[in-house]
């Protein structure tokens, strides 16, 4: 009887087989003497086991076994949830967004105010109408009418530009006139 | 919190959900009547009575930390035995890492010696007291791998199927009737050498 056989007999005995395999097992532990001889150890060592699993002494007083549990318990309720690590290369972009914009905006609003300080468009003021934008984290639209003496320019977060395309509101971004 | 015996026990079931909503009183009842069972499940695995304290604690301190996720799909205390069972196993891993893998081992866990072992055929434990043969059990128990001892406890104790000790066990059906199989002709054959000192 070979190791896989063995195996299909254990697995007889355990009711893990499924019906073909089941009764040709049977057979075997008929016809085959080794077969039965190993059929009845097996069975010896589950019956030997079952319901009869060795009795432990708990070596401990209860009380204390609780108050160890219940000091575990506070002490985790009690650890604040840790705040997620940021490398440095993150904290500096996060940082150079919203930097970046401001100054867009500022010097935005500086050009614009001397422009209607001087109370004149000039020709130059055409070339104003494409903006440089050099954020990676900042988009840019930009509106310019000559009959209305209007420039107008949206700035929005790159990153929440598909979640807001449908609903954009320019009113929640900075205009400049 | 002591229990009355006079008055009937409050159910589990109605102990669990009072601790869900963070009655800590519920729950220390709880541990109270099932901190043997659990600790004991881990002392079979571990066979080690420091080892088995803490994990025990673990798993209990885990319990109450998972209890929101308790459905009641199987009762308590099978819920927490699972609870400290796969940390001995997580525990067991570990300790397997470590320690570099001997030919001997790699031999037990093919069965080079439980090959060799003759069949017995007759039952070793006949007549025997249940605390003596408790106490045999505990002393073969212990000289099986940790392998061959938790495969046995899983299926013998814990009652489950080959395909769930497999998934507990990170291993192969095929893996797990192997070790079932030198498991149990092991321990039918140092039952039997009990028996042969016993007559001796």
């Amino acid at each position: 009887m070979n190791l896989e056989q063995q195996l299909k007999l254990q697995a007889w005995v355990d009711g893990e087989l499924p019906d073909g395999e089941a009764r040709q097992m049977a057979d075997l532990a008929v016809s085959d003497e080794s077969a039965r001889a190993l059929v009845g150890e097996l069975r010896i060592a589950k019956t030997i086991l079952v319901g009869n699993e060795p009795e432990v002494k708990f070596p401990e007083s209860p009380d204390f076994f609780w108050s160890k549990i219940r000091r575990e318990i506070e002490r985790t309720e009690n650890v604040p949830a840790e705040v997620p690590r940021v490398s440095w290369g993150q904290a500096w972009r996060r940082m150079l967004a919203p930097l970046s914009g401001v100054a867009l905006v500022a010097f935005l609003s500086v050009v614009s105010l001397s422009v209607f300080q001087r109370g004149e468009i000039d020709d130059g003021m055409k070339y104003m109408v494409e903006v440089e934008n050099l954020s990676e984290d900042v988009g840019s639209i930009s509106y310019k009418s000559q009959s209305e003496n209007m420039f107008v320019v949206y700035l929005y977060d790159k990153d929440q530009e598909t979640e807001t395309e449908s609903e954009l509101d320019p009113m929640d971004d900075s205009i400049i006139q | 919190m002591a229990t009355n015996p006079e008055k009937p026990a409050v159910p589990d079931e109605k102990l669990v959900r009072r601790a869900q909503r963070g009655d800590m009183v519920a729950f220390e009842e709880l541990v109270a009547r099932h901190r043997d069972k659990i600790y004991a499940r881990a002392f079979s695995m571990m066979r080690n009575e420091e080892e088995a304290v803490d994990l025990s604690q673990e798993a209990w301190v885990k319990g109450w930390q998972r209890l929101k996720q308790f459905q009641g799909e199987s009762s308590f205390v099978t819920w927490m035995t699972r609870i400290v069972i796969n940390l001995c196993l997580d525990q067991l891993r570990k300790q397997k890492r470590q320690r570099a893998e001997s030919i001997e081992h790699l031999d037990e866990e093919l069965g080079g010696v439980e090959r060799q072992m003759p069949t017995v055929t007759i039952n070793p434990t006949e007549g025997l007291e249940r605390s003596e043969l408790r106490a045999r059990i505990d002393r073969a128990l212990n000289l099986l791998s940790h392998e061959h001892r938790t495969v046995l406890i899983l299926h013998e104790f814990e009652d489950l199927e080959y395909k769930e000790i497999a998934k507990r066990m990170e291993c192969s059906i095929g893996t797990v009737m192997s070790r079932l199989f030198y498991a149990r002709r092991k321990m039918a054959n140092l039952m039997m050498s009990y028996k042969r000192e016993e007559l001796s």
